[in-house]
């Protein structure tokens, strides 16, 4: 399946996707404006230290075997069947963290006014599974090309 | 091929859909003597409180059984395995033949054996049926005891809470929770409930119901008396096992199980809170009655009754709970009886915040973790792939801990890992 992998030789921890995912999560989807939301929107991916100097951008892999999706017990998270996406149902979520127990990469956050789970859900807005063009918000804003949208053999063999 | 479930909650849901996915067109009989499965045990405490409606607690649509071609017997209860005609009878005389049987019949409230206890408006919170019941007395209560305070007996009480109701709950052990998280865990999250109005009474159990035909109030084992008109029990669950005993079919504590999810019987299989199987944390064989276990199981089962060879690697007791904005998860062994376990504690009690990680041999085995849950399922990835920890043991704990920093702890394994998506991490570092 298409899903984001991040090239831990190229990130260099600098946050770029961090904010412009909030951004794309926000209602006004402008950095300026977003920060003053009453509801201050939630990032889905973070930059994340491995040791001194390299880093990893992590949010949620879409795991094809997801412990999320077994473990959520009101049905909220499933798989896919087309694009093998993990979509989340926030309608259906009763915030029971059930996901966050089983995530093995720590990739669930609470939104805690509306008591549901937000993860990456490759930016609905931009269609990017089904534009050949299209790209995730963390992609387009990750200055140094660690970030990658594609399969995992697209990401083998990228330039 | 034909294929009986009995039972159709997680488990036996998880298997006619594995079942589906490598044979289209076998005989599928489910078996549940629910009328209305289909729904989230684990949501009905929710449904109590008010805080969904009933047509969000069906985890699949009502059309799943057909959509499926699966025969379902339903409100029906299986009464008889015969393992060398291969039947099931059931308790209206019909029989079910089959060529490979799933036993997922799940677990039963215990009741405690009180005097009193048949009196009206004494109820467990097991199925979607008790839920209603419950709410359809709830006119006529002003205050509620809740016997246990495992987690459906805290979950209870702060639905009545939420309706409105005077909760007071009664724990024989000297804490809340005791199945699930350490002491000083469990002393948090009862200091945060009681500030919300919950009553809770530890070391303290109930020795009477009284009033005449329904509940009026309780004598508790000091001899003192509660006005109360409405008992919720939650004493824990027991598994359903009588029929595969009387079978002949190997039983201890749940239906044993192997690797396999298979019984002492070549063609019967068992999966979710009757099964008893192997433990990754404890290294022994338990019964861990928890939603992402039946589920698991019951497609690992389901996929082996097709002919597949999938080992199943083990159940980790693992449990999420929220009361009042407060949440905390658990996962492996927490209460360490022996010395060999080693236990390292973070804490910082004005913010509620404590983390607590429990090791054997430089392993990590369990984790406790108050308010700051976010990561502990990178620590659930430690724990299930049993890796050594010692140069890592100082970092787990630490605010900043997160994937990352397991990024080499994952490349040194060389393995160890076996989840794809690891790899797929860990390949340009």
């Amino acid at each position: 399946m298409k899903k984001i992998y991040c090239d831990i030789k190229k990130c260099l921890g600098c946050g770029s996707c961090e904010i412009a995912c909030a951004v794309e999560h926000s209602r006004s989807k402008t950095l300026d404006i977003a920060i003053k939301e009453e509801l201050l929107p939630i990032k889905r991916r973070k930059a994340q230290f491995i040791d001194k100097g390299r880093a990893i951008s992590t949010g949620c892999h879409h795991c094809e075997d997801a412990a999320c999706v077994t473990a959520c017990m009101s049905a909220a998270m499933y798989k896919d069947k087309k694009t093998g996406q993990t979509m989340h149902d926030a309608d259906k979520c009763i915030g029971c963290w059930m996901c966050i127990m089983s995530c093995p990469f720590g990739a669930l956050t609470r939104e805690r006014q509306e008591k549901v789970i937000v993860k990456c859900d490759l930016c609905p807005d931009r269609d990017v599974l089904a534009l050949p063009a299209g790209r995730p918000a963390c992609v387009e804003a990750c200055h140094t090309k660690a970030l990658f949208l594609g399969t995992l053999e697209e990401f083998k063999v990228r330039t | 091929m034909r294929y009986a479930i009995i039972g159709s909650s997680a488990a036996g849901i998880s298997a006619v859909e594995a079942i589906r996915s490598k044979d289209k067109e076998a005989a599928i009989t489910v078996i549940s003597d629910e009328k209305t499965p289909l729904y989230s045990r684990c949501l009905i405490s929710y449904l109590l409180a008010g805080t969904i409606d009933k047509d969000k607690i069906w985890i699949r649509p009502d059309n799943f059984f057909k959509k499926n071609k699966v025969e379902a017997i339903l409100g029906v209860r299986a009464e008889k395995i015969d393992t060398e005609s291969k039947e099931v009878r059931l308790e209206n005389r019909e029989k079910i033949r089959f060529d490979r049987l799933l036993i997922a019949t799940g677990s039963s409230p215990k009741l405690e054996d009180i005097p009193g206890k048949d009196k009206k408006r004494v109820f467990p919170l097991r199925t979607l049926g008790h839920a209603v019941e419950i709410q359809s007395v709830l006119d006529k209560v002003k205050s509620v005891a809740v016997l246990g305070g495992g987690l459906i007996g805290l979950r209870a009480a702060y639905a009545l809470k939420s309706r409105g109701k005077d909760v007071s709950v009664f724990v024989r052990s000297p804490q809340i929770l005791s199945q699930i998280i350490d002491k000083e865990s469990a002393g948090i999250m009862q200091r945060h409930i009681e500030k919300k109005g919950i009553k809770i009474f530890t070391g303290r159990s109930a020795k009477e119901i009284k009033g005449k035909d329904s509940v009026e109030g309780l004598v508790l084992d000091n001899g003192s008396n509660i006005d109360c008109q409405l008992v919720v029990v939650g004493k824990g669950v027991s598994p359903n096992i009588e029929t595969a005993k009387e079978a002949g079919i190997k039983t201890n504590w749940g239906i044993v199980v192997d690797q396999f999810l298979k019984t002492s019987d070549d063609n019967i299989f068992a999966a979710g809170d009757v099964s008893e199987s192997y433990d990754i944390a404890l290294e022994e064989k338990t019964i861990n009655a928890i939603w992402p276990v039946a589920c698991e199981q019951g497609r690992a089962a389901g996929l082996n009754m097709s002919g597949e060879n999938q080992v199943y690697d083990g159940t980790l007791a693992m449990n999420s709970i929220e009361f009042f904005g407060l949440p905390v998860i658990s996962i492996g062994i927490t209460r360490p009886k022996k010395d060999i376990y080693k236990e390292i504690v973070r804490k910082n009690l004005d913010k509620n915040v404590y983390k607590k990680i429990v090791l054997r041999d430089n392993i990590i085995v369990g984790a406790v973790f108050v308010n700051a849950i976010e990561q502990i399922g990178v620590i659930g990835a430690l724990i299930k792939n049993k890796v050594n920890i010692k140069d890592a043991e100082d970092i787990v704990l630490e605010d900043y801990f997160d994937y990352g920093k397991i990024v080499n702890i994952i490349k040194d394994s060389k393995g160890a890992f076996k989840q794809k998506e690891f790899t797929e991490t860990i390949m340009t570092a």
